[in-house]
Order: structure tokens, then sequence, then C-alpha cells
């Protein structure tokens, strides 16, 4: 159970890393540049997609790149509120940046 | 349950707005009844705590909003000190030492060795990195 | 610092994932590493990513005046840090010839890595 954290832009080779390691029983939160790998339609979404990997994004860092409205379905937007509570849930990290 | 929690932050405050992020993340662990035990600026991250950082009218700054929380919270912030020396942020005492014309770092922040980030990740339930 | 029962030792995972000299992650992770050993924290560094690229034998950092990192990482075993692993797939696609890997170091298939994540308390990424 790792809360993994990816804040480099899919075009790095973080986030691909990451899901090529990722346990069944991961999450992933996607924050600052991080973010993009969300957006629909793109390469790095469905990736995610096929991962099977939970996935979440932080809305501060969504709003800030604008990708609100165009996010890959089944992502789930949280707060900062809601990122400490994934901390809770998922007792140790990884930050891939 | 209340957790005890450790932040470690690794990005410099004008490269993205990780520390941002970290300092509000800070905020919103201690609204939740957590305890926040320490917070360890390694590497780009001792650059938060330069004294002198001067943030444009319309943005917030990490500085700012981590003093803020210090102020508020008592919490201990920690600028690696080879990190920090490397980086030209000095407290007084190091300013002395190194013969260097005035503290750089601003006096929220102790300086302190490597050791108290892995005594947080002794004593600390949850550590969480900010990159 | 106050000393910390053995049983309540938590293990610390560093996983190195950026390449030196262009960043200063690599050797602050070292540092983390040897700081975990000298106050004798059960440590294991993973080198993941480009961060596999801090194993090329043959580096000479005299000309560019800043320390030489394979010593400091063939240094490790004198702290008391034994356990160094490698991404085989990073090492593979990044042209890591298989003589690079330190004594006592040992290459991890995704499997093996996606255990060493699932076994240690804290994980720390640089």
């Amino acid at each position: 159970m790792l809360l993994h954290t990816v804040s480099r832009s899919p075009a790095h080779t973080a986030l691909r890393d990451c899901v090529a390691l990722l346990g069944p029983d991961d999450a992933l939160l996607l924050l600052g540049d991080g973010v993009y790998a969300a957006l629909a339609g793109s390469e790095a979404a469905a990736l995610l997609d096929a991962s099977g990997v939970t996935v979440f994004i932080l809305e501060a860092d969504a709003a800030l790149a604008g990708i609100q409205g165009r996010l890959l379905p089944g992502a789930t937007v949280v707060d900062d509120d809601g990122f400490v509570a994934l901390t809770e849930r998922y007792s140790r990290q990884l930050a891939w940046y | 349950m209340p957790l005890s929690y450790a932040l470690l932050v690794l990005a410099g405050p004008a490269s993205g707005h990780s520390s941002l992020t970290a300092a509000r993340f800070a905020r919103a662990l201690l609204a939740r009844g957590h305890h926040l035990q320490r917070v360890f600026f390694l590497d780009n991250g001792t650059l938060t705590g330069l004294a002198s950082a001067v943030t444009p009218q319309d943005e917030q700054g990490a500085l700012e909003q981590w003093v803020q929380l210090a102020a508020e919270h008592q919490t201990e912030l920690i600028l690696c000190i080879s990190s920090a020396l490397k980086r030209g942020l000095l407290d007084s005492t190091e300013a002395t030492r190194h013969e260097r014309p005035a503290a750089t770092a601003h006096p929220a922040f102790e300086l302190g060795g490597l050791g108290l980030l892995v005594e947080a990740a002794q004593t600390a339930d949850r550590l969480v990195t900010f990159g | 610092m106050s000393p910390v029962p053995a049983a309540a030792r938590k293990s610390i995972l560093v996983v190195s994932r950026h390449a030196h000299p262009g960043s200063s992650l690599p050797r602050s992770a070292l540092d983390t590493a040897l700081a975990a050993a000298a106050f004798d924290q059960p440590v294991t560094l993973l080198f993941q990513g480009e961060g596999v690229l801090q194993l090329l034998p043959g580096q000479d950092s005299r000309a560019a005046g800043v320390r030489n990192l394979r010593k400091v990482i063939d240094s490790l075993p004198l702290y008391d840090i034994e356990t160094l692993y490698v991404d085989a797939a990073a090492a593979s696609a990044l042209g890591l010839p298989p003589d690079a890997l330190p004594e006592g170091a040992q290459w991890l298939d995704a499997a093996g890595v996606q255990a060493l994540l699932a076994r240690h308390d804290h994980v720390l990424g640089f």
C-alpha cells in the first residue's frame, strides 16, 4: 500500500517508471506538472488507464494547469485535505519527480 | 487517530511550487488534528529559508508561508546544514564561523544535520517527501 | 539524537533516480543513506531510472573539480551500507555495462523492485 506522487510532466521518465513499478494495492496522486498525465486523450492518460491504478489529482494543480474539465474519466480530484487523507490511508509514500 | 508527520522538502521555492504545496499540506494535516513533528529542508529545498527572498505582490511566497506556519504552530523547520552552507544560507553562528558579513537564513529556520531527518524518520508515523 | 530501541527501528529505502552531475540529488541521496547508517538505522539504496548512471565505472572528476560519486558509492560498505540494488531494466535501457555493478550490489527486475518498495517502512525518493 504505497502512495506514489508524481510531480514531473509525462514527457519525463518519472511517470512511466512509476507505472512500471506499481504494486497491486498502490495508488497514484498527480501533482505539480504531473497533473498533465491525467489530460484525457493523452498517451499518458492511456497508460494510466491501461495500468488500472487508482488515480488522484491535486485540485489546485489541476486548476492551475487548466485541465480540470478535461480529466481522464475515473480520476478523482482531491484538495489538500484529501491529500492528507490519502497519506492516512496509504502509510507510505514515494515521490517521483 | 492523530498521526505524527515529518515532511521532507527537496525542491527550491523558485523551481515550481512544490515548497508551497508542502506548506499547504502542512496546514491541512494540522487542520485534520495530526501532529507535525518536523519539516526538513534538504538539497535545493534549503533555498526556501533564504531570508531575503522577495515575492511579487500577486503571488504567495514559500518563505512567508513557512514562517507563518512556524509562528502559529511552533513548527520545527530545519535546513540541512551542508546543503544550506553550499547555497549561501547561514545563520549568525555559521556567518561568524565562515567569516561572512551576515546571516542569510530566516530565523524561523534552524540549521541542522541529516541526523534530524533520520530521527524524524524513526519517530514519525508518516514521512512525506516533496520533490 | 535520542537512541531508538532496536524493536522500534523503521527501515528506510532511499531511491536515487537522477543522474549526476546535472543534479545535486544523487549526492543528497547518498548523504541521507550515510546519515541513517551513522545512526544505526536500517537503510537500503535503490538506483532506478537515470540514477543507475551514477554507477558507471571509471569516473574521473579531477578536471571537473567536483566529488567522484562512484568513489562515494564504493565506500558505502565501509559505513555499513551493504544493501545496494540496481533496477536492471533501467540499466539495460540506458546501456549501463554489466560490469558497472558495484561489489555486493544486486540487479533487480520489476518484481524485485516492487517487493523492495513493499517491505520498507519509509521510502524516500531522490
